[in-house]
């Protein structure tokens, strides 16, 4: 391989590489130096006003402005092209923190014990055009596009708002998206319609979806022949008594194509899949007396043992007519996605922090917090 | 030719605040006067709450006790819920911070309530000491004092949690400036 006779002042790079991480300034891998040079390329990818506040932690008292968003861009490894992505996904995440309003995480969340991560999902033509891998590996290394933009979020996390590990960020181990989790559907192997259309997105828009995921579950059924076998596992991976910290849960499912394809040639559409789950995702008592989540919390209703101190007394989860618990409240609180290599029966579950239609009840708009992406405005 | 030189941008969203906050008056004595609790709704924090106000009653006259509950420990409390503390308490104690998101909002709690005139005792686990302090300097409170308790709170039992409660009380009392 020829590196075509670049030369490099190694001292000046190096130097630079190192002020950052002197600093505190990283995510704990070397960064792109920001200078007002590559910040200005950016900034001329979008029709946005510099100084405009686009993602705020109220009680941090902290903010982002586009201009800030960009220089984190830039040291995350983004191209340029890549920026209005990057403030879609801030556009989103501002969205996810109003609809959460004040509910019990609310902004917090990003301070959490739980250590959640921002999972972002890119549909429609800027997936091609900036190069998003859909497909294989698709929550894996390799795709510039992919790790760049969710790296970016981390790195406006820490820096922007400040939220340092082992300081303002106290997760307990943290999930490992919290470096970078960004994926686009695999829209070309879905037989469905794409979540933006989902989402009310007129088709061929661009736009990105905005998640706090706690967890992500391998699921593996590579001989499933009906859509209800697979749709079972997925259930009881969804209902796993070590996934509830409260009597309901929200989650992302990541079907494989494969999956995707078993689905939709039994007859499930995409709502079909969402109605399956929600009626299927169920604990029976002796599995929540097993794990002693059979009390309920005073005020935050989380599930304690029946004999702890602040157990309600009479206080239970709800259980149906069988005695089974159902975990999801409804098919809304189910975000499903075609994302992966169509080359094995694998799908991801996905653990998201926070009710989805919770936050849809509370006028946060669409189901999950989504952003349009619109591609190389040209300043007016 | 020498290469063009340019100055590498701070990513930094803020720089820290200036520590303006200040300690509200303290008074010599409970007797009589009416505690907050705020309850930041995490489990045992209610039942921890109340031991406390149990012990400030029987020993150092406390004659009345209110307790709020915050809609979400993650946060600090709304300004609804801070304005009628302070108007209607002569102290308050607020607790009790046991995760990353609260330990913080709870020491936030602890210096916005000064701040309206009301002295506040902030309790966290000792844990979580670093996003305590992290959060006072940024409320513009650095070096605030508030109580750390051994962690964990949440898997107490019941002869546990008054152990905690009358271990606690005397740094609690330290904080509120009254004589123990």
């Amino acid at each position: 391989m020829s590196t075509e006779g670049l030369r490099i002042d190694h001292r000046g790079v190096r130097q630079a590489i190192e002020y950052y991480f002197d600093n505190d300034l990283t995510d704990g891998l070397p960064v792109v130096p920001a200078t007002d040079t590559a910040v200005a390329e950016f900034l001329e990818q979008v029709d946005r006003d510099p100084d405009e506040i686009v993602a705020t932690i109220p009680h941090l008292d902290r903010h982002c402005n586009v201009r800030l968003a960009a220089v984190n861009a830039v040291m995350a490894g983004c191209r340029a092209e890549y920026f209005p992505v990057v403030l879609a996904a801030l556009d989103a995440m501002h969205r996810d923190t109003k609809a959460r309003g004040s509910t019990r995480f609310a902004s917090g969340l990003w301070q959490s014990t739980t250590g959640s991560s921002p999972l972002m999902i890119i549909n429609g033509p800027a997936r091609t055009a900036l190069g998003f891998n859909a497909k294989g590996n698709v929550f894996g290394p390799g795709f510039r596009a992919n790790a760049t933009v969710g790296r970016a979020i981390r790195l406006i996390a820490l820096n922007a708002f400040g939220l340092q590990p082992h300081v303002l960020d106290q997760a307990t181990q943290a999930h490992p998206g919290k470096y970078t989790c960004c994926i686009a559907e695999n829209e070309e192997e879905s037989p469905w319609g794409p979540l933006s259309e989902d989402a009310g997105y007129p088709a061929g828009s661009s736009t990105l979806a905005f998640m706090m995921a706690r967890s992500t579950l391998h699921i593996e059924a590579r001989s499933a022949t009906r859509p209800e076998h697979l749709l079972s596992d997925l259930a009881n991976s969804i209902a796993r008594t070590g996934g509830l910290y409260s009597e309901t849960a929200a989650c992302c499912v990541v079907l494989g194509p494969e999956h995707a394809a078993l689905c939709h040639a039994g007859g499930f559409t995409k709502a079909d899949v969402k109605a399956f789950l929600a009626e299927h995702a169920v604990c029976t008592r002796a599995a929540l007396e097993q794990a002693g989540k059979t009390g309920l919390s005073r005020d935050m209703h989380w599930l304690v043992p029946a004999d702890h101190p602040d157990a309600v007394p009479g206080e239970e989860p709800s259980f149906d007519s069988d005695g089974l618990h159902h975990v999801l409240p409804s098919p809304d609180e189910v975000v499903v996605v075609v994302a992966g290599a169509s080359n094995a029966g694998v799908s991801t579950v996905i653990d998201l922090m926070g009710s989805t239609s919770a936050r849809a009840a509370q006028g946060g708009g669409r189901v999950p917090a989504m952003a349009e992406i619109r591609l190389g405005a040209v300043p007016g | 030719m020498a290469p063009e030189l340019e100055a590498i941008l701070d990513p930094r969203g803020a720089a820290p605040d200036e520590g303006a906050a200040r300690l509200a008056p303290r008074k010599d004595s409970l007797e009589g006067r009416r505690v907050g609790l705020l309850n930041n709704a995490k489990p045992n924090a209610a039942v921890i709450l109340e031991r406390l106000a149990t012990l400030l009653q029987e020993r150092y006259g406390v004659a009345d006790v209110m307790m709020l509950s915050k809609p979400s420990f993650a946060v600090p409390a709304d300004d609804v819920m801070m304005d009628k503390l302070a108007e209607q308490c002569d102290a308050v104690i607020a607790g009790v911070g046991d995760c990353g998101s609260c330990s913080a909002a709870t020491t936030a709690d602890g210096v916005l309530l000064e701040q309206r005139g009301v002295p506040a005792a902030a309790i966290v686990t000792d844990i979580f000491r670093a996003s305590s302090a992290a959060m006072a300097q940024l409320k513009g409170f650095p070096g605030y004092k508030f109580v750390a308790v051994p962690h964990p709170i949440a898997s107490l039992e019941g002869d546990e949690i008054d152990h905690l409660a009358e271990a606690a009380l005397p740094e609690v009392l330290a904080i509120l400036g009254v004589p123990a």
